[in-house]
């Protein structure tokens, strides 16, 4: 989000010299050249260019405008998601920018975006305590304040969801969403043209038998990764999102590794654990495949001795981990009399 | 003359291998069945849950009326007034089957009920799934390894989750499907014969009818195919065993009236008709290469490879062109949040909130598979050692269904044959090396024994460990004398046939660490027992029809499903529609032979919202819309008295996010008090009149005084008030369903007269219109 310095210096000279214009023609062509200048339309506001375009001005304004609230400082924080917004922000404002290009509705909505430690006192006249926030100041509000907030709901969902918002608000029409492309033309060209030159290369290395597929040793070490990739619960990781390991609450200074309840685990637990019902099998493999074909009798007792214990250990591991994990008690069923 | 003996003596070998293999499948069957049963012995024999309870009354339905009947049948007593169209929306094989196992055992004069026929079809059905992998893996590595993964399957605590007796749902007959198709598949890649191609095709069509899970097989052997060719491993065995299986599979798919048209229009079967023409493409070039010499041949492959890719070219455009075309790209939701597992949770809430489409974490893996986590590894590496066609599959099969169960824990199921299959394997290989260690290094055996142990030898040996390991602990030491005697036997034979054979280097490890790793094996194998059978007996037996829980004063049993169940089939009229949340539609359909609004089959979401939304209004506009419904009974679950947690209360929140989807006069957060949701003093007044607090907990401050509901832990907000629309028929004896009747307009009306005397009526009237229109029926 860090927008330089040259358009806000822009910026401030333009709101200096057309401050004592006051016609609001002037405003709007004002505000469709900031927008014009900044790469997805989405114009950069401080404490004294929001002064200019809403609260000195007098209601009703001619156009309505979206806020995106930005704090640099929160980036980091990857549950307010905020630069992912901010980019659906942008998307939003270039899509209404590009579909309504020669419409009257063009100068009726902008889209513009405050950052937290640059005008802290806009944030303090809106009011606003919480990230992430969008807010759109129709032509009517005269306190900031009562300015309509959008609501959560309406911005998890993404651009889509935004423009419904903007678009049951101000009645003006967004139009279609208008992502860019996974690939520009240009890469979808090159990777086509380097698949031809490579397709006969491949072809002939195919037909002759020589590739890596024809290497056994590399399936039989990309199976056993994707079992100990699946078993350690990597795609529970993937899509809940976990964390590697959590800080303990009541002790900073401490990590928690395992988590407790079945339902959740952590990163690094669960890649420890995939460690330990990969290990198993492994050792088992060496033992039965490899260590009996070697001569010497004293290194086969040594290893097979140490396999043996460290797989003793492993599974004795997961099984009390089990226990602890989920709080089952599995029992067997002996004969009454024994007890 | 000798050799004549050494052969009799063989040949008396193999019979005697082939005889024990059958008593210890027999042996594995019985231990399939019987581990399955702990659900009759601990409650009675009776249907589970939800679902099973629709596929009991489907079959029902067939063996009274009949096939054709079955295939026309139009469904009038469920999702009121729209009826659903059975016959051509659900998959067929498992009524089918119990269908005709109920026919056979009638016309043999055994007389079984069809519900006993029902409840015990799953774990028939798992011993059948336990002899075919052991003809599938036998196929990969042979008797001992087969018998192994057998005995394993047998008791693997993912399959018993879905198939103890009583259980009767589609995946109880689908994974014997799957395997045997898997099975036969192997067969005739091994041997080429069109025999078992056509089969293969036969079974393919029999899973295709019981599982929507087919699509795994439709992919994975294509998959296979694809692996095989592009390893440099064509050979004709491979078309015999795919070619024939796409055309007659496909052919068989389509008539399944579920399936139909899928069969050929959507993505997941796309792969299959790629690998089609590819494996045409391959052929097309061995074959020119076995006509023509190299020089020429090198001159074709040119030529061939030109126009096959750009024949392939055209044909991927095509299905590109084909696939933009359909919106969701031809891919169902459920597919494709496998390819991408973020998909779901992004577009499809629906498929996002079921808790079987969750990913696992790692303790699921050891509460389904138990040790054979640790085991599955070893059987990879075995597999490649060497590697052949069927144990490439193998490893094929477990890497893609290992990869699945880690999207959806739903998907272990399919994992856990494949787990077994390797596992098999890994302890049959290890035993293999492990007594083979032991047998030649034992004190007082002479120098001239150490010579290669043989195939048989070795595979006996593990089949007794494996028959020890399922008959649990106690049966090893029984069956020890016999194995020694059985040693010597062969000793004897080997010692005899040694001279003729070439001497290898013996391939053992040091004797004690033998004796330590066979043990700690077999410990392994105990835990594994250990846990399957805690797993059958407590975890996977519960009927949720029959619940019973364990107090200081002993067993409670609560029935209070069935008693209510029961009272609405006695007392009420055959045509009399009852409403009630949509998990309990089947039940209701099946159990009480009553018409149902809404049921377990959610095909249709604005209807599941209506109901949704009478039970989040208030009475007044609830009784309006279940008699725009003709409901004349309202069926709700209760908890509160004795502490059941999944009750309609807990529920509540889905039906009025489901009502507040479609109708948008229902908004959550007027049921909850600061983005929480309570039932105590605190509720807000919109939760306190809706339908569905006033049906739980109408005159429950008479159970106790107070109102204290035992799962909420609360004493409850509103506690004395009447019901002015509804009136109370029937309260089962715990409490736990309650059933309403709806008062009769009539008499509403007359309320409403004598009250109007004081109001001016006119107003009345028209309040009642005004409200009439917010009723989504009119």
């Amino acid at each position: 989000m860090a927008i330089s310095e040259k358009p806000i210096l822009i910026l401030i000279l333009i709101s200096l010299a057309v401050v004592f214009s006051g016609a609001e023609s002037d405003r709007v062509a004002e505000l469709l050249s900031l927008q014009s200048r900044s790469k997805s339309g989405v114009i950069h506001l401080d404490d004294h260019s929001l002064s200019r375009f809403l609260t000195s001005t007098t209601t009703p304004r001619p156009y309505s405008i979206l806020i995106f609230f930005d704090a640099t400082q929160l980036h980091e924080k990857p549950e307010l998601n905020l630069q992912g917004l901010r980019s659906e922000f942008g998307l939003l404002a270039s899509s209404f920018i590009s579909n309504n290009k020669d419409s009257p509705s063009a100068s009726k909505l902008f889209f513009c975006d405050i950052e937290f430690k640059e005008s802290q006192s806009s944030f303090a006249q809106f009011g606003i305590t919480s990230l992430p926030h969008i807010r759109l100041v129709g032509p009517d509000v005269k306190s900031l304040k009562d300015s309509e907030q959008m609501e959560q709901g309406d911005i998890s969902r993404m651009a889509d969801s935004m423009s419904d918002f903007v678009e049951s608000r101000t009645k003006l029409s967004v139009g279609p969403i208008e992502r860019p492309p996974m690939f520009s033309k240009k890469q979808l060209g090159f990777f086509v043209a380097a698949f031809l030159v490579w397709a006969p290369f491949v072809v002939k290395k195919v037909l002759a038998g020589q590739t890596l597929l024809h290497d056994s040793k590399i399936w039989l070490g990309s199976a056993v990764f994707v079992y100990f990739f699946s078993v350690s619960g990597t795609m529970h990781n993937i899509i809940r999102k976990m964390p590697m390991f959590l800080a303990d609450r009541n002790d900073p200074s401490k990590l928690i590794f395992f988590y407790q309840g079945s339902g959740m685990q952590l990163g690094a637990e669960g890649f420890a654990i995939g460690f330990l019902y990969t290990i198993v099998g492994l050792l088992l493999a060496f033992v039965t495949h490899v260590l009996v074909r070697v001569k010497n009798v004293t290194v086969q007792r040594v290893i097979m001795l140490f396999a043996l214990f460290i797989s003793f250990l492993a599974v004795k591991k997961v099984v009390s981990l089990d226990n602890w994990k989920t709080g089952y008690g599995i029992h067997a069923f002996w004969p009454s009399s024994w007890n | 003359m000798a050799a004549s003996e050494d052969s009799n003596e063989s040949k008396i070998r193999t019979v005697f291998g082939s005889v024990l293999s059958l008593f210890i499948l027999i042996l594995i069957g019985v231990l399939a069945f019987s581990i399955r049963l702990f659900s009759v012995i601990k409650y009675e024999s009776v249907i589970h849950e939800f679902d099973p309870y629709f596929n009991y009354r489907v079959t029902q339905f067939l063996t009274k009326n009949g096939i054709y009947d079955f295939w026309n049948w139009f469904d009038d007593r469920t999702w009121y007034p729209l009826g659903r169209v059975i016959g051509g929306t659900v998959y067929p094989g498992l009524t089918l089957t119990a269908g005709s196992i109920w026919w056979l055992l009638n016309s043999l004069n055994i007389p079984l009920s069809v519900e006993t026929v029902c409840v015990f079809t799953a774990p028939i059905f798992s011993a059948n799934a336990a002899w075919a992998t052991y003809l599938l893996t036998k196929e990969v590595k042979g008797t001992g390894a087969g018998l192994t993964a057998a005995a394993l399957l047998a008791m693997v605590p993912s399959y018993i989750s879905r198939s103890v007796a009583g259980s009767y749902d589609n995946e109880a007959v689908a994974i014997f499907a799957l395997i045997f198709t898997f099975y036969l598949y192997i067969k005739t890649l091994n041997t080429g014969s069109l025999f078992y191609a056509t089969l293969n095709a036969i079974t393919y069509f029999y899973m295709v009818c019981s599982w929507g899970g087919y699509t795994f097989i439709i992919n994975l052997i294509p998959m296979h195919v694809l692996l095989c060719i592009v390893t440099g491993r064509y050979s004709s065995r491979l078309y015999i065993a795919y070619a024939p299986l796409v055309v007659l599979g496909t052919l068989l798919a389509a008539l399944v009236p579920v399936v139909g048209f899928n069969a050929v229009m959507t993505s997941e079967h796309f792969a299959s008709f790629l690998v089609f023409i590819i494996i045409h493409v391959v052929a097309l070039v061995y074959y020119i290469k076995g006509i023509l010499s190299p020089k020429m041949f090198k001159v074709a492959v040119t030529l061939v490879v030109s126009v096959g890719l750009v024949v392939c070219c055209a044909v991927v455009a095509v299905l590109i062109a084909l696939v933009a075309s359909s919106p969701t790209k031809g891919w169902s939701g459920r597919s494709l949040s496998l390819l991408d597992p973020t998909y779901a949770s992004k577009y499809i809430p629906i498929i996002a909130s079921v808790s079987e489409h969750q990913p696992p974490t790692w303790p699921s893996y050891f509460m389904d598979i138990n040790v054979l986590a640790f085991l599955v590894p070893a059987g990879i590496v075995a597999c490649f050692l060497p590697l052949s066609d069927a144990s490439s599959f193998v490893v094929l099969y477990i890497v893609t269904s290992v990869y699945f169960s880690g999207v959806m824990v739903r998907l272990m199921l399919v994992l856990a044959p494949a787990a077994c299959i390797l596992s098999g394997i890994a302890l049959s290989e290890a035993f293999d090396v492990l007594t083979r260690s032991i047998k030649f290094q034992l004190p007082g055996l002479s120098e001239n024994s150490q010579i290669d142990a043989g195939d048989t030898t070795s595979s006996s040996v593990v089949t007794q460990n494996d028959a020890a390991k399922t008959n649990k602990n106690e049966d090893t030491l029984k069956e020890r004398p016999s194995r020694k005697t059985r040693k010597k036997e062969k000793e004897h034979v080997e010692k005899t046939s040694i001279k003729s054979q070439i001497k290898k280097r013996l391939l053992v490890l040091p004797l004690e660490a033998s004796i330590a790793a066979i043990f700690l094996l077999v410990l392994l194998g105990a835990f594994y027992v250990v846990h399957c059978v805690w797993a059958a007996a407590e975890a996977y037996s519960a009927p949720s029809i029959v619940l019973t829980s364990h107090s200081h004063d002993g067993l409670h049993v609560f029935d209070d499903f069935r008693e209510a169940y029961a009272w609405l089939r006695h007392n009420t009229e055959v045509d009399d529609k009852v409403a009630s949340w949509w998990d309990y539609g089947y039940q209701t359909t099946a159990m009480a032979n009553r018409t149902v609004i809404v049921d377990n089959n959610t095909w249709n979401n604005t209807h599941i919202a209506t109901v949704g939304t009478a039970m989040s209004s208030p009475e007044k506009a609830a009784w309006e819309i279940f008699n725009s419904l003709d409901v004349k009974y309202v069926l709700v679950v209760f908890g509160g008295l004795v502490g059941y947690p999944s009750d309609d209360i807990n529920k509540f929140l889905w039906m009025v996010r489901i009502g507040g989807g479609v109708f948008p006069h229902i908004r959550e957060p007027d049921y909850l008090r600061d983005g929480q949701y309570r039932i105590d003093s605190q509720a807000t007044p919109t939760m306190l009149n809706c339908l569905m607090y006033k049906l739980s907990y109408f005159r429950f401050v008479e159970t106790d005084g107070k109102g204290f509901d035992r799962v909420r832990r609360t004493e409850i907000g509103k506690k004395y008030f009447k019901l002015t629309h509804f009136e109370e028929v029937f309260t089962t004896h715990h409490w736990m369903v309650r059933i309403y009747k709806l008062k009769p307009p009539k008499n509403r009306i007359r309320v409403k007269t004598k009250k109007s005397k004081s109001k001016a009526s006119s107003t009345t009237s028209s309040k009642r219109s005004g409200k009439r229109k917010k009723n989504p029926w009119q």
